[in-house]
């Protein structure tokens, strides 16, 4: 015969630790979960993302009365390119950042929240992968196995022609530059002959007129201002023209290369 | 979890019947840096599906390799009727054809192999900037060198040679050498372009000393 009142105590123990175990952990967890949750997300909102849903989701009725056919699959393509693009750069955004931050988790200077979201962006990055593919797949067989090729490339092109652009839209200043530069220059040059003439003609002028020069044109025009600090340049300048004999030849021999 | 990645955030695009062109209708419910962001990619996302559009049947962009030669035979075309023109000293010409070359080459679409692009516009700018230094234009010359130097450093000499030789014409030698010690760098001082590299190097450091 079972002593039941002598066990009822430890089995009651028993069950007040499991139970409060069970409900700790739980508890935990869903805080853990719902921190998780709340934290910031790793990337801004994806844009391209959003754009193809809402696309895929246009509602034909909802369109004030106007008849709307359904959006093209031509439409919904590029705009899966688009997705796929962005995609690629948020991957290469992931694997460049992941070296960097696991040394830094290591040493212990950033905190675990960061890592979390890290992990976070990293996981749903792979869904969003996978998600693009199979659309793709459902577009066009195969497709799915290239469209991360060209978007790769396209994303490439994307960044070269912005270099290019920004090249060029420096071309403007460079050209406003060199127009007052060599403004200045020619002044400079008209300055040095008057002189040199002023010089034979008479000494007392020669003085004063430098004085009156620069009290008519220091308030007209800064450009004309900095021709003083320019005539330094210009003793430079004959020497650069100098050269430019040299180089003139060269210039010769490099127009039978410079074609290919 | 798994339904977060499920949502996401429904604009009220609307599609122009004729063009198939998206657009975002003005609406109060977004700020103005917003709807400029959308608008923009939108833009994007229509120059996308014209291009989209030109293309054969299942009108998705083929895989980057093989190419499509016909776009490249065309830039050569040019190319080559901008370098007879140059030939006949005709530089304005040869820099207005150059011109167009540039701009068939930089509309190459962009699943394209980026190394082709870079491949053609490096040979295209540098080529314009020659002609631009036949007409004296310095500044036009430096940036088109500059960008064929961006778009391919290695074996470019010539290039390189010419942003340093625009840059000395403009006076400014200290650029000039900046960039002449990095072509020497990249290129190596044992090829054979960089003798001239060399030479221009020590005219502009001869200059230097005498602007002091």
């Amino acid at each position: 015969m079972v002593d039941w009142l002598s066990l009822a105590v430890p089995l009651a123990y028993l069950g007040v630790l499991i139970g409060s175990l069970a409900t700790f952990s739980s508890l935990y967890r869903k805080r853990k979960a719902q921190k998780a949750a709340s934290l910031a997300p790793w990337f801004p909102a994806h844009l391209q993302r959003d754009i193809y849903f809402s696309l895929l989701h246009l509602d034909p009725s909802s369109q004030s009365g106007k008849k709307t056919p359904n959006v093209p699959e031509s439409v919904l393509k590029a705009a899966l390119l688009r997705r796929a693009t962005e995609d690629i750069r948020r991957v290469m955004a992931l694997r460049n950042q992941k070296q960097a931050l696991s040394v830094l988790l290591q040493r212990g200077s950033v905190g675990d929240d960061l890592w979390q979201r890290f992990m976070r962006a990293e996981k749903e990055m792979e869904e969003e992968v996978r998600d693009v593919v199979s659309e793709a797949n459902a577009y066009a067989p195969n497709w799915g196995q290239t469209i991360f090729q060209s978007a790769n490339e396209m994303m490439n092109n994307d960044i070269y022609r912005q270099r290019i652009k920004e090249h060029e839209d420096k071309l403007a200043e460079e050209r406003e530059w060199w127009e007052k530069k060599r403004a200045s220059m020619q002044e400079g040059f008209m300055k040095e002959l008057n002189e040199g003439d002023n010089q034979k003609t008479s000494a007392a002028s020669k003085s004063s007129e430098p004085a009156t020069h620069s009290k008519a044109a220091a308030p007209a025009a800064p450009s004309v201002q900095g021709s003083d600090d320019d005539a330094v340049l210009v003793e430079a300048d004959p020497s650069g023209n100098s050269q430019a004999s040299p180089g003139g030849e060269k210039k010769k021999k490099g127009k039978g290369k410079g074609k290919k | 979890m798994a339904s977060e990645i499920d949502l996401y955030t429904q604009y009220p695009l609307h599609m122009d019947g004729a063009s198939k062109a998206i657009s975002l209708p003005p609406s109060s419910a977004y700020t103005s840096t917003q709807s400029t962001t959308i608008n923009s990619e939108l833009e994007e996302l229509n120059t996308l599906h014209r291009a989209l559009i030109s293309l054969d049947a299942p009108n998705v962009p083929p895989p980057p390799m093989p190419v499509n030669a016909k776009r490249g035979a065309q830039i050569a075309k040019l190319r080559e009727s901008a370098n007879t023109a140059y030939r006949k000293n005709n530089y304005a010409e040869a820099v207005r054809l150059y011109t167009y070359a540039i701009e068939m080459a930089i509309s190459r679409p962009g699943w394209e192999p980026v190394a082709l692009a870079r491949e053609d516009l490096s040979g295209l700018y540098g080529n314009r900037a020659q002609a631009q230094m036949a007409l004296q234009a310095w500044p036009e010359g430096l940036t088109d060198a500059k960008i064929s130097v961006d778009s391919k450093p290695m074996g470019n000499v010539k290039a390189w040679w010419r942003v340093a030789k625009c840059l000395a014409e403009m006076t400014r030698y200290e650029e000039a050498k900046t960039f002449l010690l990095k072509g020497l760098e990249i290129e190596g001082r044992a090829s054979d372009g960089a003798k001239e590299l060399v030479a221009l190097l020590e005219d502009v450091e001869a200059a230097l000393k005498r602007a002091v």
